[in-house]
């Protein structure tokens, strides 16, 4: 699995993903779209990985570009596709 | 602005190829990519469609040709080697359809490329009017459409360039500093974007080629040995490009789609 750019992260990531990559093969894909099985780990590992991004201030350059998705850039890229 | 263009067909189904999306990192082709992180990620209620937000970091340097123009000491010596790159992707399991967009995060001023993808699953109806009558032939198939901007504003007023958090954890924008006299006299404004542009275009074609290799190995993975056939292959990956002597001898199946590419200048 992927690491993450937490390496104290790592463990509850790959639980995380473990949970993640059952659930989405087994019952996301197959229909059942509304069960939330990682829901609690997921929760784990944000609150892990969160604490990170807010010490090395990753976490406002998230959210600035997040939010460029309705950029010039974008505009114009629909107009000529 | 320039674009770049590429359509794919991988011979798996709709379900294989986006599970193999969110499985793609570490491939052999993936060397470069360092950490992969979930930000954000939730079924909308409404549409029951999968959302995801993802962080990567990368290895990449800015290429020595862009480094050239700049004006000193812009892009250079705080060139960290690395990039953050925001992914975000909507899987539609029912119209058998995902879309992704990735994005880097810094140096956006200097040359902010924009990769989407449409990843559509296709329908035996539509493989009979590729195909004729070949249509049994295979199972499953999905087709993939990438497109690629670029776009350099470069010398148009403030740069919006940002450099990498310090370890305080604060984050500096910089504006652009008046070039030295003579910098833009060889080259016009326009002439340097679209230099920068066309440098991205061409490290591009590469990069979505690897990217395309390191697919058909999660996906080949996944057909042979399911999920545990991924994450197996995946902790050789590791080994092989973090241990001490990385035995990276392995012969990998070769992608068996059908390829084309075409490159627009979008001026």
């Amino acid at each position: 699995m992927a690491a993450s750019i937490a390496p104290e992260c790592n463990d509850i990531k790959e639980k995380y993903d473990t949970c993640f990559l059952k659930w989405y093969s087994e019952k996301y894909l197959r229909g059942n779209t509304s069960s939330n099985d990682c829901e609690a780990l997921f929760k784990n590992y944000k609150g892990c990985l969160n604490k990170v991004l807010k010490e090395r201030g990753i976490d406002s350059m998230l959210d600035d570009a997040r939010k460029s998705g309705s950029s010039e850039t974008d505009a114009e890229f629909l107009k000529k596709s | 602005m320039k674009f770049f263009e590429n359509k794919f067909t991988y011979d798996y189904s709709f379900p294989a190829v986006s599970l193999a999306y969110f499985l793609r990192y570490p491939n052999p082709y993936s060397r470069h990519v360092l950490t992969t992180d979930v930000i954000d990620r939730y079924v909308d209620p409404n549409t029951q469609r999968l959302h995801t937000i993802r962080l990567h970091l990368k290895k990449s340097k800015v290429p020595s040709g862009i480094l050239k123009l700049l004006p000193k000491g812009m892009g250079g010596s705080d060139n960290s080697g690395q990039s953050y790159i925001l992914e975000k992707t909507i899987v539609d399991p029912k119209e058998g359809w995902m879309e992704t967009e990735s994005r880097n995060m810094e140096w956006t001023g200097i040359l902010s490329v924009v990769e989407k993808q449409n990843y559509q699953r296709l329908t035996s109806e539509d493989r009979l009017a590729l195909d004729g009558l070949a249509v049994d032939k295979v199972s499953e198939q999905t087709t993939v459409k990438t497109t690629v901007t670029f776009r350099s504003r470069l010398g148009q007023g403030k740069l919006l360039a940002r450099k990498k958090p310090d370890t305080a954890g604060d984050h500096v924008e910089v504006e652009e500093e008046a070039p030295r006299k003579g910098f833009f006299s060889s080259l016009s404004t326009a002439g340097i974007q679209r230099t920068i542009e066309l440098i991205g275009v061409s490290r591009t074609r590469e990069a979505v080629l690897k990217s395309k290799e390191g697919m058909n190995i999660v996906l080949e993975r996944l057909r042979s040995g399911g999920v545990v056939g991924v994450l197996e292959g995946m902790r050789q990956d590791r080994e092989a490009a973090f241990g001490p002597e990385g035995p990276w001898k392995r012969v990998w199946l070769q992608g068996n789609g059908k390829d084309r590419s075409i490159e627009n200048d979008g001026k």
